[in-house]
């Protein structure tokens, strides 16, 4: 019903390096970390002196083990600006304050869950970043942020097809409908007509 | 656009500011208030002279939001097809005049987080009006200004008071020049740079900002071509049934306006893309002066811009 092809669902596409830019600022969070490498191969073999321009700023994500070597390898490869974070807040909270001391020919490149990829792009958005500038690609899982157009409250790490909303507790229909500006898809009240009549939760975003 | 859409004003000042600059009032014959407008913007001024009539781009200097006159400065030009000298010789205050109505192709862009106006000699126009617009507002803002010498400065006195330190001179007359890149590589995320003056220093910019890494969308320019003189040549236009011979020193677009067809316009600069025209057979080869075709469409050879663009060759047979 509500759910078809809606426009605004971001598509992503595998991250290529953009050597037209002259400074490179990277965020991966988890598996993103092997985009990154794959970028910064591409950067070392066409211009790499711009390995000196490059930074990183990572954070392990859910399957930590796994990532452990991400800085390393991406030290190793010439980039000496590598930072790693516990979590996604305090990485956002940098990766503003290094947008603010950027300057025009920076160029983004964001690997990882979609909704680290929509957080990192809602603060480049204010930078005046625009798609000529950001690069993404998603790895990970695909659970949701919803923003319930009720209450304005964001529901994370969403992977259901229904949701409790955790501002005012209705039960959300997660649309496809995504707002750059909230980095989050929309939900609306499942049963505001026929009040307690749910569809069958499905995990989908996984 | 086109000539049933103009408005008619009169002239209610003229000051020669510069050696070469004139700057002109004009107010609604009628007295009432001009249409609204944005900093950039630019009108047609229709001069109809003794033997033909001239159209040319002059951007708006005067405040957005002072609307019961419009302020141009026209700037003599050396190879004049006649419309400067138009303006500069034969209009005087009282003179009435016809114009079209304010088009905007250079505004300012809406959530930049800075503003840098590069200008060159009379490039400075459109950037008086931005000025107005941009002043007492919180978004960070300079201008660099290049003239040949301190008399070629127009308008510097009222921009200094207003706007001080904000305002970077460049004299060649004392050896200055812009350090493009200097300038063009230590601004912050989200500037937009904005130029206008000769194409010279319009590449300049444009150069070395994609050569600092700018994307274009943050790159602004707006150079209205006079249309080049050339090689007279003959246009059929197939629609009409007419045979249109154009001169060297008049346009395909003025030969067509004056064998009585209508081609719409707005910036008459090659600029707008506005009068894009089908090209329908072609023995011969266009000489596209526009800003607008990319080079693919140009080697195409399908469109042409009338307004500045020319053909050589046999035969030119034009969807009009």
């Amino acid at each position: 019903m509500l759910i078809t092809s809606i426009k605004s669902k971001p598509v992503y596409e595998p991250l290529r390096a953009d050597v037209g830019g002259r400074y490179h600022l990277m965020l991966a969070s988890g598996p993103g970390g092997e985009a990154l490498l794959r970028v910064l191969g591409e950067i070392r073999d066409a211009a790499p002196q711009a390995l000196q321009n490059t930074r990183a700023l990572l954070v392990p994500g859910a399957d930590a083990a796994a990532h452990s070597n991400t800085a390393t390898r991406i030290n190793e490869v010439g980039v000496t600006d590598v930072r790693l974070f516990d979590d996604v807040a305090s990485l956002l909270t940098t990766f503003r304050t290094v947008l603010d001391e950027s300057l025009m020919g920076t160029r983004l490149y964001v690997a990882g869950p979609e909704s680290f990829i929509g957080l990192a792009m809602k603060l480049a958005l204010e930078f005046d970043m625009n798609k000529d500038e950001i690069r993404a690609e998603e790895l990970g899982t695909s659970a949701r942020r919803v923003y319930c157009v009720h209450c304005r409250t964001t529901t994370e790490d969403v992977k259901t097809n229904i949701v409790n909303c955790a501002g005012c507790q209705r039960w959300l229909l997660v649309r496809d409908h995504y707002s750059r500006r909230h980095a989050a898809y929309m939900g609306v009240m499942v049963d505001a007509e026929a009040p307690g009549e749910l569809p069958p939760m499905r995990e989908v975003y996984l | 656009m086109n000539d049933a859409q103009t408005l008619a004003v009169e002239v209610k000042a003229i000051e020669q500011i510069t050696p070469l600059i004139k700057h002109f009032t004009l107010a609604a014959v009628d007295g009432g208030d001009l249409p609204a407008f944005s900093g950039g913007s630019h009108i047609i001024v229709v001069m109809r002279g003794a033997s033909r009539v001239h159209r040319n781009p002059y951007s708006l200097l005067s405040s957005p939001r002072q609307l019961s006159h419009y302020e141009i400065g026209v700037r003599r030009m050396e190879e004049s097809r006649g419309g400067s000298h138009f303006m500069h010789d034969s209009v005087q205050v009282g003179s009435s005049l016809e114009i079209a109505h304010p088009v905007n192709l250079f505004g300012l862009d809406k959530i930049a987080r800075k503003h840098v106006l590069i200008a060159g000699g009379v490039g400075i126009t459109p950037f008086v009006a931005q000025l107005e617009d941009l002043h007492g507002g919180t978004v960070p803002y300079e201008l660099h200004y290049s003239v040949r010498s301190p008399e070629h400065a127009a308008f510097l006195d009222t921009l200094r008071s207003r706007e001080g330190d904000r305002v970077h001179m460049y004299y060649d007359s004392e050896g200055h020049s812009i350090d493009f890149e200097g300038l063009l590589s230590r601004q912050p995320l989200g500037t937009h740079v904005y130029v206008c003056g000769p194409a010279g220093l319009i590449s300049r910019v444009t150069n070395t900002a994609k050569s600092c890494g700018w994307p274009n969308s943050h790159i602004h320019w707006e150079q209205f071509s006079a249309p080049p003189m050339g090689d007279a040549f003959e246009a059929f236009l197939a629609r009409s049934q007419l045979t249109v011979h154009v001169p060297p020193d008049q346009s395909l677009m003025e030969s067509i306006e004056a064998a009585g067809v209508e081609v719409p316009y707005l910036c008459r600069g090659g600029v707008c893309g506005f009068c894009q025209t089908r090209v329908l057979e072609l023995d011969g080869e266009l000489e596209h002066n526009d800003h607008f075709l990319s080079d693919a469409d140009k080697a195409k050879g399908k469109s042409i811009m009338p307004c500045v663009s020319r053909a050589h060759g046999k035969r030119l047979v034009l969807d009009l």
